[in-house]
C-alpha cells in the first residue's frame, strides 16, 4: 500500500482460504463438540490452600490521591487520603489486595454452592471505596451504601455494566449476573480518584490478600489439578496478572498469565509463602 | 522508437495505477490493537482471530453474516463495499458514501476526518452508545439507532441524514449493528484466546514431556483453530449467541415512564413552575448530585477530571507504558500509542446551551437522568434494571427534566446563585 493513503495501519488482515474454511466449519454448527472444556472431576475430598504474599523490596511511598471537589468531606484534617494502589504491611512486609482464586473448579463444596449471605456491603466514606479490592459470590446482593454526607455515583464496568447515583447516606442494591475473569474497576465519576476493583465469581473459591499479606480458601477440591490465577492492581503482567519468576514460583510452573497449578490431598492444608519482588510490580 | 515509446506508454500506465494508489487498494479489516497488545496476543494469534472474524463476518466489500446473528445479508450488501450508483439509481456502498470518512472502516470513529472533530466520531466496536432509550447496561433498540441518523447528534459533527429514503437508512442502521457485533466479537476473541488458550507441553510417543537440554519442558503453543478443534468451535459460537442475546433484549430493555407520572400537556404555568422549582432543588441536592458536575450555574463547569469508556481505554493503556517490561513489549506498546488520538476528558453538558445531543424531547432527556449515558461519566437516578432500586422517583425525575427543559430561558442578566452545598452533614454515627 502506498504510504500516505492511510493512517498507520497495524496487525495482520484475514487471510481468504482460512476465513472461508472458518465460515464453512463455523456454518456446520457446534454439534461435533464434546462438551464443555472444563477439567471434569476425578479427585474426592476437601482441602485448604492458604499462604501469605510477601512484598521483596523498598515498599513505594503512596503519593496522595487527587482530591479537587467537596474538600471538607474528602479529606482528614485537610490532607487528601493516600492512594492504594500498592499497600505493605510495614512490620510483616505482607502484600495486601492480591485476588487468588480458582479458575474452573470441577466441583463445589456445598458450603461454597450458595453465597455465605444474600446481602453484600460495599461502602465509600471520606470519598474512599471501603474494600479496595472487593469480590462477590454471584448471586449475592451488592449493597452499595454512601456513608458520605456528599453524593457519590458507583459506576462499575465490564460485563456487569452500573452506574447509579448512591445520594448522601442512603443504600442502593445491585445485584451481578456475570462472572469476570480479573477483577473491573469501580470509580466514582463525581470523585474520579475514587478506584475500587470488582471480581465477581461463580463461587466462594476465591480470597484478597488481608494487610498481612495472608489469605485462605477453605473446602477446595482435593485429589485434582486447581489452576489458581493470581492478580494485583499494580502488576505489571497482561490485565493486571502477577506474574513471577522467582525459584519458588518456577517449581509451581507460574504462567505468563499469573497463574500456578496445584494439587492438594484430602483434608491437606498446603500453607505457601509466595514471595513478590518489586519487580512484578512494576517496582 | 516505436519499442520505445511501448515501454513509455507502460510506464504511464504503471504511473497511473500507482498514483491511483489509495482508491484499487480493497481495504481490510484491522484488528483492535489495544486489546490485542493489551492482552499479550502474539503475532500467529492476531493472524488467526482474523482469520476466524474474516470467516465470521467477511470483509467491507464481502460482509457476510452467521444466521445466528439475526442481522440481514442484503441489507449489510447495500451498506458495504465501494459507493455506486446502479443504472436504475439505486445507491451502494452507503456506509463508504457516507459514514467511513468518520467512523472508518472498521468503524473504530478512526476516519480520515475523525482527528479533527470533537467530540470523536463514535467507535462501534465495544457496542455503547449513548443516546437511547433502554437502561444503561442494555443495547439500543434499531429504532434508538436510526433517531441518531435521522436527527443527526446537535452540537457535534454528526449530522442528519434524514434526506435519505427509508431504506437506506435502515441497511445503515443493520451496518453500524453488524460492525458493532464484530467489533464485540473481536475483543471477545482475543481474551478467549488469552483466558483459555494456553500453551501445553510438548509430549512424545509415549506421552511424556519432551525436554530441552535445560531440563525444562518444551512447551507448544495451542493454536486458535475452530476448524479443527470442535471445543474452539463450540466456545466461539456460544460466545456470538451472548453478544447476538445483548442486542435481541434490546427491545426488554427500554424504559416505559409510568403512564400516571408523565406530566400532563395541559398543566398550568403556575404547575409548570412548580415542577421547576422542585427539579432545581434536586439538582442542587445531595440526592440527585446534578450539581457536582453540570456545575453551580448550570454551564457543564463542575467535575471536568472524568473520562468516557471510548477516552478511558486510551488513557489506561497510555499509563499501562509507564510500567517497566520487557523491551519487546515496551516497543510494541509504543507503536500502538503513536496511533492514538489525544484523550480528552468528559465535559459534562452545558445545560443553558439548549442544545441536547441525544434529542430536545422530555422523554429524551427523562431516559438520560433515569438510565444515565452509557460509556459516560453520566449515572443513572432510575432503577438500574427492571425491578431494581431507584434513587428517585419518576415523578422526582420528570421535575429535574422541566428545571433542565427551564435552564437556558432564564435571563443571562439575573444568574442563578449557587446555594450552599452540603450545610447539614448526615450523621456519621453508624
Amino acid at each position: 500500500m502506498s504510504p500516505g493513503c492511510r493512517q498507520s495501519e497495524l496487525g495482520p488482515i484475514a487471510e481468504a482460504q482460512a476465513a472461508a474454511n472458518v465460515r464453512a466449519s463455523l456454518s456446520e454448527g457446534a454439534e461435533a463438540g464434546t462438551g464443555s472444556s472444563a477439567a471434569g472431576s476425578t479427585g474426592t475430598g476437601w482441602a485448604t490452600l492458604k499462604g501469605r504474599f510477601v512484598f521483596d523490596g523498598t515498599p513505594p511511598q503512596m503519593q496522595p490521591y487527587n482530591v479537587n471537589k467537596d474538600l471538607a468531606t474528602c479529606t482528614i484534617n485537610g490532607k487528601a487520603p493516600l492512594q492504594q494502589t500498592l499497600l505493605v504491611d510495614s512490620a510483616t512486609g505482607g502484600l495486601a489486595n492480591v485476588a487468588i482464586y480458582i479458575r474452573k473448579a470441577s466441583r463445589v463444596h456445598v458450603s461454597l454452592e450458595s453465597p455465605p449471605s444474600r446481602e453484600s456491603l460495599f461502602d465509600q466514606k471520606e470519598c474512599i471505596f471501603l474494600s479496595h479490592v472487593y469480590p462477590l459470590t454471584l448471586g449475592q446482593t451488592m449493597q452499595i451504601k454512601n456513608s458520605d454526607n456528599v453524593g457519590h455515583n458507583t459506576n462499575i464496568e465490564g460485563k456487569n455494566s452500573f452506574n447509579q447515583t448512591i445520594p448522601a447516606g442512603e443504600l442502593i442494591d445491585f445485584t451481578p449476573q456475570k462472572e469476570e475473569a480479573v477483577p473491573v474497576s469501580v470509580r466514582c465519576s463525581i470523585h474520579p480518584w475514587m478506584l475500587a476493583y470488582f471480581l465477581p465469581r461463580k463461587n466462594g473459591y476465591y480470597a484478597i490478600s488481608k494487610p498481612d499479606g495472608s489469605f485462605e480458601i477453605a473446602n477446595v477440591p482435593a485429589g485434582e489439578e486447581l489452576e489458581m490465577q493470581v492478580w494485583h492492581e499494580s502488576a505489571v503482567g497482561p490485565g493486571h496478572a502477577l506474574v513471577l519468576d522467582t525459584p519458588d514460583a518456577k517449581k509451581l510452573k507460574w504462567s505468563k498469565k499469573g497463574r500456578f497449578k496445584i494439587k492438594l490431598g484430602e483434608d491437606e492444608v498446603k500453607d505457601m509463602e509466595i514471595t513478590v519482588p518489586a519487580a512484578a510490580l512494576g517496582g | 522508437m516505436i519499442f520505445r515509446l511501448k515501454y513509455l506508454r507502460l510506464f504511464c500506465c504503471l504511473a497511473v495505477v500507482v498514483a491511483a494508489g489509495c482508491d484499487t487498494v480493497e481495504p481490510s479489516f484491522r484488528l483492535n490493537m489495544v486489546e490485542a497488545v493489551s492482552n499479550d496476543t502474539g503475532d500467529a494469534y492476531q493472524q488467526e482471530i482474523q482469520n476466524v472474524l474474516g470467516g465470521m463476518f467477511g470483509s467491507p466489500d464481502a460482509p457476510y453474516v452467521l444466521p445466528e446473528t439475526g442481522l440481514d445479508q442484503a441489507r449489510l450488501q447495500v451498506a458495504a463495499g465501494p459507493a455506486w450508483s446502479d443504472q436504475a439509481g439505486t445507491n451502494h456502498g452507503l456506509y463508504r458514501r457516507h459514514c467511513v470518512h468518520c467512523h472508518g472502516i472498521n468503524g473504530d470513529g478512526r476516519g480520515p476526518t475523525a482527528r479533527f472533530l470533537n467530540p470523536y466520531p463514535r467507535d462501534y466496536r465495544p457496542g455503547i452508545y449513548k443516546f437511547k432509550s433502554t437502561y444503561n447496561a442494555s443495547k439500543p433498540t434499531d429504532e434508538d439507532l436510526h433517531r441518531v441518523l435521522i436527527n443527526g447528534v446537535p452540537g457535534t459533527g454528526m449530522p442528519s441524514f434524514s434526506l435519505l429514503p427509508g431504506s437506506e437508512v435502515e441497511s445503515l442502521v443493520e451496518y453500524v449493528k453488524y460492525l458493532s457485533i464484530r467489533g464485540q466479537m473481536e475483543t471477545a476473541l482475543i481474551r478467549y484466546v488469552y483466558d483459555d488458550l494456553d500453551e501445553e507441553e510438548a509430549l512424545d510417543e509415549k506421552g511424556n514431556p519432551i525436554l530441552d537440554p535445560n531440563g525444562e519442558p518444551v512447551m507448544l503453543r495451542v493454536p486458535l483453530d475452530p476448524e479443527n478443534e470442535p471445543d474452539q468451535r463450540e466456545a466461539i459460537l456460544e460466545i456470538l449467541g451472548e453478544i447476538v442475546d445483548g442486542w435481541n433484549a434490546a427491545n426488554e430493555g427500554i424504559i416505559v415512564p409510568a403512564e400516571d407520572q408523565i406530566p400532563s400537556d395541559s398543566r398550568t404555568p403556575e404547575e409548570i413552575a412548580a415542577s421547576v422549582v422542585r427539579g432545581r432543588e434536586l439538582f442542587y441536592g445531595v440526592k440527585a448530585n446534578c450539581v457536582k458536575c453540570h456545575g453551580p450555574t448550570g454551564l457543564g463547569d463542575g467535575q471536568q477530571d472524568d473520562q468516557d469508556y471510548w477516552n478511558k481505554v486510551n488513557k489506561v493503556f497510555l499509563e499501562s507504558l509507564t510500567q517497566k517490561t520487557s523491551p519487546a513489549v515496551e516497543a510494541v506498546k509504543q507503536e500502538v500509542a503513536a496511533t492514538l488520538y489525544p484523550v480528552r476528558n468528559a465535559i459534562p453538558r452545558d445545560l443553558r446551551l439548549g442544545i441536547y445531543r441525544g434529542g430536545r424531547r422530555r422523554i429524551d432527556i427523562f431516559w438520560k437522568i433515569y438510565a444515565g449515558i452509557a460509556g459516560t461519566p453520566m449515572p443513572g437516578l432510575g432503577p438500574a434494571s427492571a425491578g431494581a432500586t431507584g434513587t428517585l422517583t419518576e415523578a422526582e425525575m420528570w421535575d429535574i427534566v422541566e428545571y433542565v427543559l427551564s435552564l437556558p430561558y432564564e435571563p443571562p442578566s439575573q444568574p442563578q446563585k449557587a446555594l450552599p452545598e452540603n450545610l447539614n452533614p448526615i450523621s456519621s454515627a453508624g
